[in-house]
């Protein structure tokens, strides 16, 4: 016998309160590795649309603070075409529209003729012919969601559009995108010439320094413009900071609610085993021994509330993947880190929630708590 | 009164007040106790024995007056705590098992205070779960056991780290004519085999007949102290 054999005991011997500490917080840490999955998921979704596409740069309005960059002239992608370094440079003007029946959609206008449409694969139909036929192309889950295929027709906004092309991307958030020329959104939206982002190919041996360089040149040359790698287009966003803050304020609120419900049953065993502890102290026990023994109690609890409260997050996010909302727009990323952290924010959630306890025990004289019967 | 030379309890002028001083438990008690002496202390309810074992036994302080224990000031002791797991061996009246763990581990608590290792915990307690005739009751939770059953374990811890002495409040208190009369045995037993010092507050007077020393209390001062024979015979 050991003293962990004591602590589990003791864990066993009140079974219900023991079990809803655990689910308190498993539903605390589980709230945790979601809205963190769903957050990083959220910013890798941005960054892989830009990867897949072979994007190196990214040029937006610095002064943007919606989650799609103020719209700009189309012109300036000649500009950075122009510049040295610069093997391809192609416009995109984004935006969210409803769809039909369909929730909130990201409707990409794509330059023709440019490296943008080379990574998607075509499962069905063809790409647009020229900047301004009135067609769209679906990514497979937008297809599967819309419930559409090539020769269909979809109503965006006030037009028609005709289903072209259903086509594949490494990139999640693409295949549950649609994309268009950019004439045609342009015309949609009635903002002719315009564009939110260039996207730009780099010569490969432009190396780090000379992408610096040419990144001071675009800032030089093009004021009020800024250029981005694919990681910081989408920490600039304010999409995903907001998402990220939310993600974190909820966690803290959630892990507080964890650490709370954790002292909560920690200070009524405390208080009902008074007499227990004063028996251990009498025969010889230290303090030291008695606060570990709460301690213990306290961080076995929040070590199986952890445990489980990762898988309950992982399997929420599995469902949350697949519901309409979110299905083809963002991939969860619960990554090893995320779950690492979850699982020692619960072990120190237990220490914190048994603190106050253990202090209370071990305080106690033999004697006071040997007469609570 | 057995007066020794070197006393292995030594308690000088005891007084213990509660509530500011509202009520007085012991006013002034002396007395000394032998190594290897089997004392037993006997007195109304309230009359403070309880409270003078809680002193003697390092799990309250005097108000004033000073105990020393084998030449040693209590008052000079940093850690009570360990002085408690190495010197005494407390027998209560009502057991104080821990109720989740059986008898086995129960007799082992005592010993995580100390460096002996898991299997030689678990042989001392296999050991002294022998002695006081439990050795089928090993795996049972307090709750299985009879009070006098859940008593001899509780001898059994009292004894685990071999304490100087034991110190036992009313230890037939809760129990059967037969169950007392075997926990009496047993002390004696011990008393007798061991040579453990070992005092006792009782209202049982087969407890007090059994101890060659009888202390009497009334209102918080020894009114008698008596040394005889005891009824065994030694």
């Amino acid at each position: 016998m050991s003293l962990l054999t004591i602590v589990i005991k003791n864990l066993r011997h009140r079974p219900t309160r023991s079990l809803l500490t655990v689910v308190g917080i498993s539903v605390g840490i589980a709230a945790v590795v979601a809205l963190t999955g769903l957050a990083r998921g959220f910013q890798t979704s941005w960054e892989d649309s830009y990867r897949a596409r072979g994007t190196d740069l990214i040029v937006a309005r610095v002064t943007s603070r919606d989650p799609l960059p103020t719209a700009f002239s189309a012109k300036i992608g000649d500009t950075l075409r122009a510049l040295p370094g610069v093997t391809a440079a192609g416009g995109v003007l984004a935006d969210l529209m409803s769809i039909e029946e369909s929730p909130t959609i990201l409707i990409g206008g794509w330059e023709t003729n440019t490296f943008l449409w080379t990574h998607l694969r075509l499962d069905q139909g063809r790409l647009p012919a020229d900047e301004h036929e009135r067609v769209i192309m679906l990514g497979a889950i937008a297809a599967e969601v819309l419930k559409k295929k090539v020769g269909d027709t979809a109503q965006i906004d006030t037009e028609r559009f005709i289903v072209c092309g259903i086509y594949t991307s490494d990139a999640l958030s693409e295949n549950g995108a649609i994309v268009m020329p950019l004439g045609s959104l342009q015309d949609l939206t009635s903002r002719d010439g315009m564009v939110n982002f260039v996207n730009m190919k780099l010569d490969p041996a432009l190396g780090p320094e000379g992408v610096r360089q040419l990144r001071e040149t675009i800032g030089r040359t093009l004021p009020g413009f800024q250029s981005f790698d694919a990681s910081q287009v989408s920490q600039a966003n304010i999409a995903v900071q907001i998402s990220k803050a939310m993600s974190l304020g909820t966690s803290l609120i959630a892990v507080a609610v964890g650490a709370v419900g954790v002292m909560n049953t920690m200070l009524m065993s405390v208080f009902e085993r008074m007499h227990e502890i004063g028996v251990l102290l009498a025969i010889g026990w230290r303090r030291r021994r008695i606060v570990t023994m709460i301690l213990l109690e306290s961080m076995l609890l929040s070590l199986i509330g952890g445990v489980t409260g990762i898988a309950m997050g992982l399997a929420s996010l599995r469902v949350l993947e697949w519901t309409p909302i979110l299905r083809g727009r963002i991939e969860p990323d619960a990554s090893p880190l995320v779950l690492l952290i979850a699982l020692v924010v619960s072990v120190a959630l237990g220490m914190l929630g048994g603190l106050y306890p253990a202090w209370v025990g071990a305080r106690m004289s033999p004697s006071t708590g040997l007469r609570h019967e | 009164m057995a007066a020794a030379q070197s006393p292995l309890v030594d308690a000088r002028n005891l007084t213990r007040t509660f509530d500011n001083g509202a009520v007085t438990a012991l006013r002034g008690v002396s007395f000394a106790v032998a190594e290897g002496d089997f004392v037993s202390i006997m007195g109304p309810s309230g009359c403070g024995k309880s409270s003078l074992l809680n002193l003697i036994g390092a799990l309250d302080t005097p108000t004033s007056g000073e105990i020393r224990f084998a030449g040693q000031d209590l008052r000079e002791v940093r850690d009570l705590s360990r002085f408690r797991a190495q010197t005494i061996g407390f027998v209560f009246q009502s057991y104080h098992l821990l109720p989740t763990l059986t008898a086995l581990e129960n007799v082992q608590v005592p010993m995580l205070e100390t460096s002996l290792g898991r299997a030689a915990r678990r042989a001392r307690a296999v050991h002294l779960l022998h002695a006081v005739g439990l050795e089928h009751r090993c795996h049972h939770l307090p709750a299985k056991l009879s009070g006098g059953e859940r008593q001899r374990v509780a001898i059994a811890r009292s004894l685990a780290n071999n304490p100087k002495v034991l110190l036992a409040d009313e230890p037939t208190g809760n129990l059967d004519s037969v169950s007392s009369q075997a926990v009496l045995d047993l002390l004696t037993e011990i008393h007798r085999e061991r040579g453990m010092t070992i005092i006792t507050v009782t209202h049982d007077t087969g407890v007090a007949g059994a101890a060659r020393r009888t202390i009497r209390m009334l209102d918080g001062q020894i009114v008698a102290d008596s040394a005889h024979a005891p009824a065994g015979g030694r």
